[in-house]
């Protein structure tokens, strides 16, 4: 890091402070959260901007000469900025920079430093560096990031003067100010209380909190303003999956060959009637519905899985995913605890029956891996922990992984049930009430090293053993940004930064510096509190996002609920009408098979970088060439066809209501205009709009139910676009 | 001296490759690929078909050796928890194989398939191969003075390496796609993806400029595999207007593309719109392919050979294919006679008969299958009786096959099969590699027609092993 006295700061400063009249600060990009501004030469869009060792203007060269700083020898180039509004204890670790080439090529740099100019003001100087894949690339147009938020883009030259990209359109110089504004006080996170919620963030919000906007909602939110609704919504009470009935696992004994077979299969061996509640549930769009909870509670599902491939069993599933839903607001280490003795866990990952002699590995490994800290040590940041040779630290090591299942030796299900099937009282496992130990000599008495230099001592039992190695893991410092970042990528964004990720950590952590009011309970782990955090971050929260690395792809069931939601679509959340277990629904043709996901690995991966652009994006890892255009078929489906019904033994179908929007298709702007509001928050470009116009342009009203196809004409050409598949 | 500007980069990047720097000189690894591309189009066709066991095949039970000796260490580690197969000529026992090289070894029983294929020698093994850094020893790995991989027995992060070779770091190119950005140039001016996964996204099938499809089993015809709906016919739209729906549809691709991840969707739609058109035609009086089993990997492997059927129509001349079979993971129940067996049943099978497949289209020499998987298992069985499974191991066998196979044959060295003996990690019978990932992946790729001064760019630690190429492949 480099930190040059004040002195030279301030001649810097002087030699490049420009008199300038122009004011180019707060106000001049309109969004709820003011835009970093890059201070530039009076004339042009060319960045003020100096290396940072030399303090020589542009071309940079691409490596300090003699250098002396640190392990990387790139150059580090200071810039000033206005407007940079961080939070207490934000620094460098909350901005992103990123330039890009005469060729459109893109790179990130690292930003080193930010620290106020002495005496200038509200004047910043950041440092970034030089990316190293980077050559002598000429001109380069160069942003920077906060909160979402994007900066002007500036002009520098590194190598040689010359080339690069041309000018933003509409892009203008943003020199010094004559008399620099004064510092002003560190912004404290908004309250986000009564009337303060505008509508484009409330759909932002409910993007991310729910399983979609509806008109009604926007409106529900904005009048009791979002921490008002975040509390109304933590305090609903529990809605989830029924107890099924548990079914014995010889199907010819649970659905003897008869009339009726497939239809028994369905509604006990497979998927089938918790994917119908899911979207039961996900769809309903009655006020004080349980949105927040079953928004999570999927998170959860795609962090801890347990996949109805391995576990077909409908009622084996719903107490699974009962789990989930009554700790998804409460708190982690009860999610650990519950999940490690529920007996499909303990089916899946080979835990259930674990002996002394040779016990099996595989939830030891996977509840270190995915469930809490990963393999690698991290910052609080989520950003890797580095050895002095710059290499990261393994938060474990196989010899950790058996010491662990070790741990997990003796546990086995509860005592039979009994189920009633065609008039008979039929035996079952007990896949219901939480495994137990059933013989504690088949328990690992032995000694255990376990992370942090903790040590269980030997004969314990294996209560005791689980307790202790469940408080080990839950206490370990990864799990806050572990699974904080996680929960980020699923409600907010795929590539939040450091900073964010810390901040969701402290509120995980309880740090009471971090946390609103009333999470300050001096309890680590609690799972409002994490959401609280994620879901009014500043990088959360705004009208519109400019990075233009943020947000996430829609997941396909996201994609197929926030359509259906959006048209106020009744259903009984069986997408396709089937009478046995087999059959695509629309989930499977995504690749986001609804509980089923391939492996213990989910649907994708979190860390899953979308090829050619250096940033994450797990859901990309299911958009392939087939499911990209599926998604638009998809699209197509729900618009036009519902899912219709016509057979027995199946539920009533889906069916969209368009109603409110029909009344607008004699005017085809007010129209996209709503469609915008609710769909895009109103980010559809005028060109987006002038090629909708134009289709729905192409029914006139003279046409037999004009009205309803101008509504669908519009809304399959925003909903497929790829501006929408993007939550951003 | 530098000569010409392809090999300054070349040479560049193997500096890069030698130095400390490979952790964060991976990516620029692909650039180099970028910039240095060249050369003429090929006359011939070759297709590289990789199929991938995911969950960790439990290769001890698949190649097992039956001499006398060997035979006894493997029963005595796996015979009392009901873990081992019996003998040759007991009943379901293993199927014997006579390598040209020597020694006596039995395929699982569940593969009589894969055994005449290897009389025949069109069938090769390559034994315990697996992730490496570099060449390691019991002693080296027990003192921690060889550098492993990163996140051993792992499955994510082993599926990871074996698709990307790079076992020390986070790579966000697979092997096949770095073969295939080395190859563009000899598919000349072809359009169609020279890689196609028929499993969905592979990380193996993503190159710095290659970007692979990703397309439905053959039970999907390929003329409908990336279809774009209309509207219904009950929504009463006209043609003119179902027209001006996809003419908007295909104008909106073009518009708003400063955003990354909006970019990154639309260019995956665009994608599949332009191979849509390029399938949506085929050629008609392409004569029938003999039958596939109707299974997973039969499907895949069936929608390979319908796309090498079109290789002329699509002016194709290199393809790679990504396929996938899952549930090899058997940490319980393994010896059940719908797990392991069942697996390896359809493996055997589906490869059979798309063996014959390219015989039947006169491709037999151009088309190379070859199988990948996490790590091998332990050798010590996980639980006993019924529940009888593994756990997660390191070195494996694999099998390649093919008419340009030098089959009948084993590559490489066979494990012993001791506890705690010379190529185990610890006492549970996992298996540290003597052959790596590079060396058998860089001798497909060299048959595929790789310069040999592409291999080292292609897979960064090859130049650490004996040997780039364990000529297995004619």
């Amino acid at each position: 890091m480099i930190e040059p006295t004040p002195s030279r700061f301030r001649s810097a400063m002087r030699r490049l402070a420009f008199a300038c009249a122009l004011v180019c600060a707060a106000g001049a990009f309109s969004s709820t959260q003011a835009a970093p501004v890059i201070l530039t030469e009076t004339a042009t869009t060319r960045a003020i901007a100096v290396d940072a060792v030399t303090k020589l203007r542009d071309p940079f060269p691409l490596n300090i000469p003699g250098h002396t700083v640190g392990a990387n020898t790139r150059t580090r180039i200071m810039f000033f900025v206005l407007n940079l509004e961080l939070l207490a204890g934000e620094g460098a670790n909350a901005l992103t920079a990123e330039a890009e080439d005469g060729a459109g090529r893109k790179y990130a740099l690292p930003v080193e430093n930010v620290m106020p100019v002495p005496g200038f003001g509200a004047v910043q100087q950041v440092i970034v560096r030089l990316s190293d894949d980077m050559g002598d690339v000429g001109d380069l147009l160069m942003r920077l990031n906060l909160h979402g938020v994007s900066s002007n883009r500036v002009r520098i030259s590194v190598g040689h003067a010359g080339g690069g990209p041309p000018e933003d359109p509409g892009s203008v110089p943003a020199p010094a100010p004559a008399t620099p504004p004064a510092a002003t006080p560190t912004p404290t996170p908004n309250q986000y209380g009564p009337s303060s919620t505008t509508e484009a963030d409330a759909v932002r919000f409910l993007e991310q909190a729910s399983w979609g906007p509806t008109t009604a909602e926007v409106a529900r939110v904005r009048a009791s303003g979002l921490r008002a609704y975040l509390e109304q919504q933590f305090n609903q009470p529990l809605v989830t999956y029924p107890d099924y009935p548990l079914y014995p696992t010889d199907t010819a004994l649970g659905c003897p060959s008869s009339t009726g077979q497939a239809v028994c299969l369905r509604d006990h061996y497979s998927m089938y009637p918790l994917q119908w509640k899911f979207f039961t549930l996900a769809l309903d769009q009655r006020a004080n519905s349980d949105q927040l909870r079953q928004r999570v509670s999927f998170a959860l599902h795609q962090i801890f899985v347990v996949s109805g491939r391995d576990i077909p069993y409908a009622a084996w599933m719903s107490y699974y995913l009962q789990i989930l839903d009554r700790r998804a607001l409460g708190n982690f280490r009860d999610i650990l605890q519950d999940i490690t003795l529920n007996p499909a866990m303990g089916e899946y990952l080979n835990m259930r029956g674990n002996l002394r002699t040779n016990p099996n590995e595989n939830y030891a490994r996977e509840i270190l891996q995915l469930f809490s800290i990963g393999t690698d040590e991290l910052n609080l940041d989520g950003t890797p922990k580095l050895d002095a040779q710059g290499r990261r630290i393994p938060s474990y090591t196989q010899d950790t992984i058996n010491n662990f299942a070790r741990v997990f030796t003796g546990w086995n299900l509860a005592a039979n049930k009994q189920t009633m099937i065609n008039g008979a009282l039929v035996n079952v496992f007990n896949y219901q009430d939480p495994m137990i130990v059933t013989r504690e000599q088949n328990h690992d008495t032995a000694a255990k090293q376990l992370l942090n230099g903790v040590a269980l001592p030997p004969n314990q039992s294996s209560s005791a053993d689980l307790n202790a190695a469940l408080d080990n893991i839950f206490n370990h410092p990864n799990v806050g940004p572990f699974i904080g970042r996680q929960l980020i990528q699923h409600l907010v964004t795929s590539n939040p930064s450091p900073a964010y990720v810390s901040r969701v950590a402290r509120a995980f952590n309880n740090d009471c510096d971090a946390l609103y009011t009333e999470d300050c309970t001096n309890v680590r782990g609690q799972m409002r509190a994490v959401v609280r955090a994620i879901l009014l971050d500043p990088e959360a929260r705004g009208d519109v996002k400019t990075d233009p690395n943020y947000g996430r792809l829609r997941e396909p069931v996201q994609l197929i609920t926030n359509v259906l939601r959006a048209f106020n679509a009744t259903s009984d959340g069986v997408l396709a009408s089937r009478t046995s277990a087999s059959g695509g629904d629309l989930t499977n043709q995504l690749d986001q098979p609804l509980f089923l996901p391939t492996t213990v690995f989910s649907y994708y991966t979190p860390t899953y970088e979308v090829p050619g652009t250096g940033i994450q994006g797990p859901a990309f890892e299911i958009l392939s060439t087939s499911t990209a255009l599926r998604r638009a078929n998809v699209v197509n489906t729900l618009l036009y066809n519902g899912v219709p019904v016509s057979q027995p033994n199946v539920p009533g179908g889906t069916q969209l209501n368009f109603t409110t929007f029909e009344q607008l298709a004699s005017n085809p702007a007010q129209l996209i205009d709503a469609l915008d509001a609710l769909l895009m928050h109103r980010t559809l470009s005028q060109a987006a709009r002038t090629a909708i116009t134009n289709a729905v342009g192409s029914i006139p009203q003279t046409d037999a139910n004009f009205a309803r196809k101008r509504v669908q004409m519009a809304a399959y050409l925003i909903a497929t676009s790829h501006q929408y598949q993007v939550q951003r | 001296m530098v000569s010409t500007r392809r090999d300054f980069l070349r040479q560049g990047a193997c500096a890069l490759v030698g130095g400390a720097a490979l952790a964060s000189g991976i990516r620029d690894f692909g650039l180099v690929h970028a910039f240095a591309q060249g050369g003429s189009p090929a006359t011939d066709y070759k297709a590289l078909v990789c199929i991938f066991l995911n969950g960790g095949n439990d290769g001890n039970n698949t190649v097992v050796p039956v001499d006398q000796t060997r035979f006894a260490e493997y029963t005595s580690v796996r015979a009392s928890a009901g873990l081992a197969l019996p003998a040759p000529g007991q009943a379901g026992g293993l199927l014997p194989v006579n390598p040209v090289s020597g020694g006596a070894y039995g395929f699982h029983p569940a593969m009589p398939e894969l055994k005449t294929l290897f009389d025949n020698r069109q069938l090769a093994v390559v034994t315990n191969v697996g992730t490496l850094v570099e060449p390691l020893t019991r002693a080296t790995y027990r003192s921690g003075t060889g550098r492993l991989p990163l996140q051993l027995f792992s499955h994510s992060d082993q599926i990871a390496q074996w698709q990307t070779s790079v076992s020390n770091d986070t790579s966000v190119t697979g092997w096949g796609g770095r073969t295939a950005d080395r190859a563009a140039h000899l598919n000349g001016g072809a359009s169609f993806p020279q890689v196609v996964s028929i499993a969905g996204t592979a990380l193996f099938a993503t190159g710095t400029t290659t970007r692979p499809i990703g397309i439905s089993d053959a039970r999907t015809p390929l003329a409908s595999v990336l279809p774009l709906n209309n509207p219904p016919g009950a929504s009463g739209y006209t043609t003119a207007q179902t027209n001006a729906r996809r003419a908007a549809f295909d104008s909106l691709r073009g518009m708003d593309l400063n955003h990354t991840l909006v970019k990154a969707s639309r260019d995956v739609t665009e994608h599949a719109i332009q191979t849509s058109i390029a399938l949506a035609n085929p050629p008609s009086g392409l004569p029938a392919l003999p039958d596939f089993p109707n299974v997973t990997l039969g499907y895949q492997l069936e929608q390979v050979a319908r796309l090498i059927q079109l290789r002329d129509a699509l002016g194709i001349k290199r393809q790679i294919f990504f396929c996938q079979l899952g549930a090899f993971d058997t940490h319980s129940g393994q010896m059940a006679a719908n797990a392991h067996s069942a697996l390896l049943a359809q493996v055997s099978q589906a490869m059979k008969a798309f063996y014959d497949a390219t015989m039947a289209m006169g491709v037999q020499n151009s088309v190379t299958t070859f199988t990948l998987s996490d790590f091998g298992r332990t050798l010590q069985p996980a639980g006993a009786g019924a529940a009888v499974g593994t756990d997660h191991g390191w070195g494996n066998h694999h099998f390649i096959l093919g008419g340009a196979v030098r089959g009948g044959d084993f590559y490489g060295r066979f494990p012993t099969l001791a506890l705690n003996g010379p190529d185990d990690t610890d006492t549970r019978g996992r298996w540290i590699p003597t052959t790596s990932v590079e060396q058998y992946a860089a001798a497909l790729a060299t048959w595929y027609g790789l310069a040999p001064s592409d291999i080292p760019l292609v897979f960064p630690f090859i130049n650490r092993f004996p040997t780039a190429n364990l000529g297995f492949m004619a």
